[in-house]
């Protein structure tokens, strides 16, 4: 256990929480998951080890591509576009947010595995705040990030046809992909109690990225790579969110860019507190 | 391990040296088969890399100017690269594993002098490089049809240069482990290599490149290795393509091999 994380453990002791929550009736409900919240925000801003480099990758890697791929615009197929940086806008973000969604799951797993989720358990906290306390770190994280790389964008130029709608259709896709994402790793913790098989699953989000229309539109790809890329759900998240970006706004694209997100969001969190019911009702 | 080693080294002499050196190569490479863990950077990261590169820019072939067609001709040397930069870090990851775990102590007590303990994991980055070379080049000719217009020569080109930056990565991880003597010093070598990578022609011609990466691009040393090493995949190998290459790799070899012994001579004199 780090320095930093005992800290982080002493400072939100469960006694400290459980003396919040108490007595465990249905208004406190919101109040633990405040609690546990704040506790999981506190975490992931803390980790700058983990926050700066999911940052400064997606910010350097879009200001390679802008520079190098600036002749590609022409190609017959490819999105009429000002720069490469508008182009690249939603993946840089969604980049951003992937690289710290998975903390959450990695956080559970850790307090699985350094036995506070069983003092958390054996106190008075409903059962879901502990997951909900948990992807607000990820929600936080992710929706600080995305402002943070839009902001860069804007800096260097980058432009966002579909105007303050599309920005924050931009930020809601992050959160929601966060919580998705974030959701997995909680539902991997649950089921594994290790923090090595959750950080394992990170190699998995990024390539599900790369193998996407995330850097490079699908319409120039070919054979089966093309195929892949087409079925990517984060093909269909992003297509939508990138005409947002470089044609303007357009509802049918807030719905797509929202709702898929959206959806696999409430599956994932679904499946998070069924395993998590699952492994209360196994003890 | 040391059982493994130092019972079986004859006190003394330069076949003790070589001997030393060869088992902490071979030594190196049991610790990848030994875990599983080693096998994603050594292995498929770079096949991956390769195949993701190619896929999602393919229709950069379409561009005039870019000097091939299919992608793959273009990439197989930068996948190469990524998996070669892998393997020099893996040599200063074990060294910084055996000073955590106290084993280095031990070694410095084997006899043969200090240049095995160097030459030692620069050894087994030589011979970790021959997995993600040999099987980014097996995948490109299968999966992605690579043409090799330079015939054998264009393959050594891959290897020459594979072996050198492997040599190079490996001495650079090296001086940051004699300084910090942790696997901390891996964190710290991952971003320059990382960066010095990136920023060369790894995925576009120069040409190709505008603004403030040109600029760095131009006088990135590993831009002259990797027109050596992908020379093969674009036309017949020219010595013209190959000197300024070689010359980088020697001066990256000679600047980090220097650094990492002066480090290491002053922590175990």
């Amino acid at each position: 256990m780090t320095a930093a994380r005992a800290d982080d453990q002493s400072a939100d002791d469960p006694s400290a929480v459980g003396a919040g929550m108490e007595p465990p009736h249905r208004g406190s409900v919101l109040a633990q998951a405040v609690e546990l919240s704040r506790r999981s925000i506190r975490t992931s801003f803390r980790n700058m080890a983990a926050f700066i480099p999911g940052l400064v990758f997606p910010l350097m890697l879009a200001a390679v591509y802008s520079a190098q791929f600036s002749r590609a615009l022409a190609l017959p197929g490819f999105p009429k576009v000002d720069s490469f940086l508008d182009f690249i806008v939603p993946a840089s973000i969604l980049q951003s947010v992937s690289f710290g969604a998975t903390a959450a799951g990695a956080e559970l797993a850790l307090d699985i595995e350094g036995g506070f989720f069983d003092r958390l358990v054996s106190s008075p906290v409903a059962r879901v705040t502990i997951l909900i306390g948990r992807l607000a770190g990820s929600a936080v994280e992710a929706l600080v990030k995305s402002i943070i790389v839009l902001i860069v964008f804007f800096v260097f130029g980058a432009r966002v046809d579909g105007g303050v709608g599309a920005v924050i259709v931009l930020l809601v896709a992050s959160v929601l992909l966060a919580l998705a994402i974030g959701a997995v790793g909680l539902l991997l913790a649950i089921r594994t109690g290790s923090q090595e098989a959750v950080n394992a699953t990170f190699p998995l989000v990024f390539v599900t990225l790369f193998v996407s229309s995330a850097f490079f539109p699908t319409e120039l790809m070919t054979g089966w790579y093309q195929a892949v890329a087409q079925n990517n759900p984060i093909t269909w998240i992003i297509d939508p969110l990138r005409r947002l970006v470089i044609e303007g706004w357009s509802w049918s694209d807030a719905g797509l860019a929202i709702g898929l997100p959206g959806a696999l969001a409430v599956l994932t969190m679904a499946a998070a507190v069924l395993g998590l019911q699952r492994k209360m009702a196994s003890r | 391990m040391s059982a493994a080693i130092a019972p079986s080294v004859p006190v003394g002499g330069a076949a003790t040296a070589v001997r030393l050196i060869w088992r902490l190569s071979v030594r190196g490479m049991l610790r990848i088969a030994r875990r599983p863990s080693l096998i994603i950077p050594t292995l498929i990261m770079p096949v991956f890399l390769l195949v993701s590169f190619s896929g999602s820019f393919s229709g950069l072939g379409g561009l005039q100017g870019y000097g091939t067609d299919n992608v793959y001709n273009w990439m197989t040397a930068y996948a190469v690269l990524q998996g070669v930069s892998f393997a020099g870090v893996g040599a200063a990851g074990m060294t910084a594993e055996d000073m955590e775990n106290g084993f280095y102590d031990r070694l410095l007590l084997v006899p043969g002098g200090r240049l095995p303990l160097l030459l030692g994991p620069i050894g087994y980055s030589l011979l970790r490089s021959l997995i993600p070379t040999t099987m980014v080049l097996l995948v490109a000719y299968t999966l992605g049809s690579a043409d090799v217009a330079g015939g054998v020569a264009g393959v050594a080109m891959v290897y020459l240069g594979a072996f050198g930056v492997a040599t190079a990565f490996a001495c650079l991880g090296l001086f940051a482990v004699f300084i910090l003597k942790s696997m901390r010093a891996l964190l710290a070598i991952q971003v320059p290599i990382f960066m010095i990578t990136f920023l060369s022609i790894g995925q576009v011609p120069l040409s190709f490149q505008t603004g403030w990466l040109h600029a760095v691009s131009r006088i990135n040393p590993i831009t002259p290795v990797l027109t050596m090493m992908r020379q093969g995949f674009l036309g017949p190998v020219t010595w013209a393509d190959s000197w300024p290459g070689l010359v980088a790799l020697l001066a990256l070899v000679g600047f980090f091999g220097i650094g990492a012994w002066v480090m290491l001579r002053r922590m175990a004199p």
